[in-house]
């Protein structure tokens, strides 16, 4: 009822402001007729007709004033007012553009910051995934409750026969796959080349409800263990590999174990996971050789949530199938559980804390931007005293002239924002440039109808807080005061001074904490380019090479290319390995016992190392040295005795004081035999610079199998290394014409392993240059503002024979008050805010001294400078001009 | 023509509700019948007529609607709405209260 009431208001107010003729004209008629009526009833009484209507209308008293309470009956008038002072605000801009245009650039760089990183939030954490029900579909995994055996992603994957168990007995997803992907070596046509690969189990596609534009998804005969197999391509990769030529189904693409045959190309946009090219049902061209171990944990889970089945019903449902699988088999299960998280947060994972630390960040920019132009719009309040006095003689109440007042700023705000809009279109498409490769859909980053709205948000918003407090104290005018004073001179109100200083402080203080920040993550950064990483990644080439042949051809490949490559001119070291240091993605890691192998029950509490299959001379070609013992050598061949070198941090870690030369280990990789020490080699963190190095059990290539049979060559050169890319290139298509390869360098890969927090230390240091740059405006302004306004009694005080200089520092130390009590807030909410930033933090304190130091060495140097102009104009003033004035 | 009593403050709207709950009337009507059934007494100023009715139009009371007169003029009429029913009991509720009251504060005997 009472919406109904509520509804039936709004559409008549909508009626009157968009049929506003109709409604005028209604009015005109309807008095119209009134007072027809009347006169016709003043005749009837014997009136003529010319004193009837004189009658008629006096009796009405006024139709225009009638006709304006009615409208006012209707709340016409906001609109019109509202019209009324956009043009007047409107006038106002093109009077003072060069204030206009100071203010609209603040509040643009402001709002077009925050828009920009909004952008970036809103497409990675925000928008939902681009899936049918997207908010259905979830993550599995299998985490340990103790860190000790945490690998490199941080999570232990599922095997297979865990995995069958979740899929058969829990009733919360509606579909449930699992699936591993991996770079691999293809062929299409006659090119050998990378594609991203993923083996996936049969539900895969219904976890994702994709279907294929082009052809159809697997069919259950595909999809059988042991059958032939079927190829389902990405969009992409039919577009870039195929030209999107419909006769692509029924082609084949060689290198996955035999050629496949593509049956359907998915739509466009889908590429889950990692971007992958092709996908294929697994277990079905090759057997996984972990499929029946309950230890082989290396695959990726997820599913599709039945309708109505709540996260918290899936996560205690599966939970109680974890507990049972514990039971049931202790030797693998023992303190694991199964986490159930949606898609979309698992995606994101810790990219968020960078994420809401600069939007935070750049917010804290707009609040200075805010406090900047309120400063600037008080240095106006005062100066249009005397207008605003006039507008209230002549009747306007205070509320109408702070609304026409806001409405000002507001048309500045929208100005700003349309302006910011601009720059955060620029803006975004540098962050995404700026930004690691890896961060989860990047390609999705646009303006769209939510930063716009934003955008246009904010922007209101920020009107408010920036006008507000100017127009209240613009309206608070004494009358007769105003009027009094001439026009030329300004009243200087003892309050706009204290509101300007306070604003200037706030924006000083929050300039000073996003410095902070800035310095902090500056320091932690520089700490971790400059960490030892236990290896030389300077001027390494690094060959990523897959031999499209079972092992033992594999190996004949490399044992082809190594010295070939080692008798190059310029190349100093020449090794290979299975995973270099710091690619977590391909790092494999297992338990290690020495002695004797015991029985498999007691390998999950055991500690475990990174297993790395190298060539011999990889250590050379890292520059990882040889602490003791001798590296592999081309007489460890697979008819040898099983070598094997470990790192110090193993050693440290199970034989601390020990000679481990000449002892024997059991690395569980490929196999379970017993290894003989035969050197120690120097730590190198292998999970990239933040994190500590494991223990590391280096296995010779020669006596190993080895991961798909992929090896990155390592090529350490003396110098100029240029031409040497082709020479490997003609090396190894002389060698093995199918092999695919990849170039890279070690230095590039570093790099990548820093994106993230060379990211948000590259913004943060952006913003803190914005918020700083903002602040010393403000100060300048402040200063400016006093010294125009003390000018008489300056040039009073040169004529009574002050020194320039004192009247200089007198200028100078109030400016440096102001950002003293500034730097001091700003420096204790730092003290408090920082904490915050500990996670991100390398190596550092979130109360390192040296930072704050330097904050506020810089902070001072800022007030000196940005007080340095308006003070030496006070020392110019000239004494005579200024006591004329007087 | 004697000049007519005032209203008491906020009863105009209880009138016009009142009238055009009898049937739909335009302005002048409602104007005439008041002072008609009134026998004179009430009489509201041409001047405040218009502004009471769309202030009560506004807040969904009553609705206006175009008709065509008994001599076949073009005229607004307004008749009651369902909330304007429920105003009307209310208001006058309110009014019968306050009547009854003043009256019987006015007929207390002096000593």
């Amino acid at each position: 009822m009472l919406d109904w009431r509520w509804f039936r208001r709004l559409t008549l107010r909508l009626r009157t402001l968009f049929q506003r003729n109709r409604v005028e004209r209604e009015l005109e008629e309807e008095f119209q007729f009134y007072i027809e009526q009347r006169i016709e009833l003043e005749i009837a009484k014997g009136l003529s007709p010319e004193e009837a209507r004189s009658v008629a209308l006096r009796a009405i008293d006024g139709v225009e004033q009638r006709k304006e309470e009615c409208r006012d009956m209707r709340r016409m008038n906001y609109v019109d007012d509202l019209m009324r002072d956009l043009r007047y605000a409107g006038r106002a801009m093109r009077r003072n553009p060069g204030f206009a245009a100071l203010a609209v650039l603040i509040m643009a760089l402001g709002v077009g910051a925050n828009t920009a990183v909004f952008s970036v939030v809103n497409a990675v954490l925000l928008r939902p995934l681009s899936y049918r029900n997207p908010d259905r579909i979830v993550t599995l995994t299998n985490r340990p409750t103790t860190d000790e055996a945490t690998t490199g992603l941080g999570i232990r994957l599922v095997s297979i026969p865990n995995f069958q168990d979740w899929h058969d007995q829990n009733s919360s997803c509606e579909a449930m796959a699992y699936y591993r992907g991996d770079e691999e070596a293809v062929t299409v046509g006659s090119t050998a080349e990378y594609a991203q690969v993923t083996r996936v189990s049969p539900e895969f596609f219904r976890v994702f409800a994709v279907e294929p534009i082009l052809g159809r998804r697997f069919t259950a005969e595909e999809v059988k263990p042991g059958s032939g197999g079927a190829l389902v391509i990405s969009y992409a990769y039919w577009q870039s590999h195929f030209g999107g030529d419909p006769r692509v189904l029924g082609q084949t693409v060689g290198g996955l174990g035999r050629p496949l045959p593509i049956v359907g190309v998915l739509r466009p946009g889908f590429g889950f996971p990692d971007k992958t090219d092709l996908w294929y049902p697994i277990n079905t061209v090759f057997r996984e050789p972990t499929a029946n171990s309950r230890g082989g944990q290396n695959y990726f889970a997820v599913g599709r949530l039945k309708a109505g089945v709540s996260l918290e019903q899936a996560q205690s449902e599966m939970t109680l199938i974890a507990r049972r699988l514990e039971r049931q088999y202790p030797e693998f299960n023992i303190g694991e559980t199964v986490f159930v998280t949606r898609m979309r947060v698992e995606m994101v994972g810790d990219v968020r804390s960078t994420l809401y630390l600069l939007l935070g960040a750049v917010g804290v920019v707009l609040l200075i931007a805010c406090a900047n132009t309120a400063t600037l719009l008080l240095g106006k309040a005062t100066a249009r005293t005397r207008e605003v006095a006039i507008r209230a003689a002549l009747g306007a109440s205070r509320k109408r002239v702070v609304r026409q007042l806001v409405t000002e700023s507001l048309m500045l705000a929208l100005f700003g924002g349309a302006l910011g809009l601009l720059l955060a279109y620029c803006g975004s498409k540098a962050l995404v440039g700026l930004a690691p490769a890896d961060l989860p859909r990047l390609s999705e980053i646009r303006v769209d109808r939510w930063v716009l709205a934003f955008t246009l948000g904010i922007s209101v918003l920020t009107s408010l807080l920036f006008g507000l407090v100017p127009a209240l104290y613009a309206a608070t005018v004494d009358l007769s005061e105003a009027l009094k004073q001439g026009g030329r001179r300004m009243v200087s109100g003892v309050g706009i001074v204290r509101a300007r200083g306070v604003l200037v402080v706030a924006e000083t203080a929050l300039a000073v904490v996003l410095l902070s920040a800035a310095g902090l993550l500056l320091k932690s950064f520089e700490a971790l380019e400059s960490v030892a990483l236990g290896f030389q990644p300077k001027k390494a080439l690094i060959m990523k090479a897959t031999v499209p042949a079972p092992i033992p051809a594999a190996r004949q490949f490399f044992e082809d290319m190594l010295p070939q490559i080692r008798a190059l001119p310029g190349v100093l070291a020449v090794g290979a390995t299975m995973a270099l240091p710091g690619q977590i993605g391909s790092m494999a890691t297992g338990p290690y016992f020495f002695n004797h192998l015991p029985p498999q029950r007691e390998w999950p509490a055991a500690p475990s190392a990174v297993i790395s299959v190298v060539a011999p001379g990889t250590f050379r070609a890292l520059g990882i040295p040889l602490k003791s013992g001798r590296d592999f050598n081309d007489g460890d061949g697979s008819d040898k005795p099983l070598v094997a070198a470990v790192n110090e941090a193993l050693v440290r870690k199970s034989l601390p004081g020990e000679n481990p030369i000449g002892r024997t280990v059991f690395c569980l990789f490929d196999s379970a035999q017993p290894m003989t020490i035969i050197g120690v080699a120097g730590d190198v963190r292998e999970r990239g610079p933040a994190r500590e190095p494991m223990p590391e059990c280096y296995i010779p290539y020669r006596q190993h199998a080895f991961n798909g049979p992929t090896l990155s060559i390592v090529v350490r050169t003396a110098g100029d290394r240029s031409g040497l890319e082709e020479t490997l290139r003609r090396l190894a298509n002389k060698t093995s014409p199918t092999v695919p390869m990849k170039f890279t360098t070690m230095e590039a890969m570093l790099s990548e392993n820093v994106a993230t927090p060379r990211f948000r230390t590259l913004l943060l240091a952006v913003f803190a240059g914005l918020a700083v740059c903002l602040a010393m405006a403000g100060i300048y302004g402040v200063m400016a503002y006093t010294v125009g306004q003390r000018s008489n009694e300056f040039g009073l005080r040169i004529a009574l024979g002050a020194s320039t200089n004192s009247v200089v520092r007198l200028v100078l130390r109030q400016g440096l008050a102001l950002a003293c009590i500034g730097l001091a807030l700003g420096l204790a909410a730092s003290v408090a805010g920082t904490r915050l930033l500990k996670s991100m933090l390398f190596e550092v304190q979130p109360n390192d001294p040296l930072v704050y130091v330097a904050v506020a060495v810089l902070l001072g140097v800022v007030a000196l400078v940005a007080g340095y102009v308006p003070a030496s104009r006070a020392a110019k003033i000239d004494p005579l001009a200024a006591l004329r004035q007087e | 023509m004697s000049k007519p009593a005032d209203l008491v403050q906020g009863t105009l709207d209880l009138l016009l509700l009142k009238i055009v709950a009898l049937e739909p009337l335009h302005a002048w009507a409602i104007s005439q019948r008041l002072k008609q059934v009134s026998g004179d007494v009430l009489q509201v100023s041409d001047g405040s007529l218009y502004p009471a009715l769309h202030k009560l139009e506004q807040e969904g009371w009553i609705k206006a609607e175009w008709k065509v007169t008994e001599n076949g003029r073009r005229a607004k009429f307004y008749s009651l709405t369902r909330p304007g029913r429920r105003a009307l009991e209310r208001e006058t509720a309110n009014w019968e209260r306050l009547a009854g009251a003043i009256s019987q504060v006015v007929r207390l005997s002096e000593v």
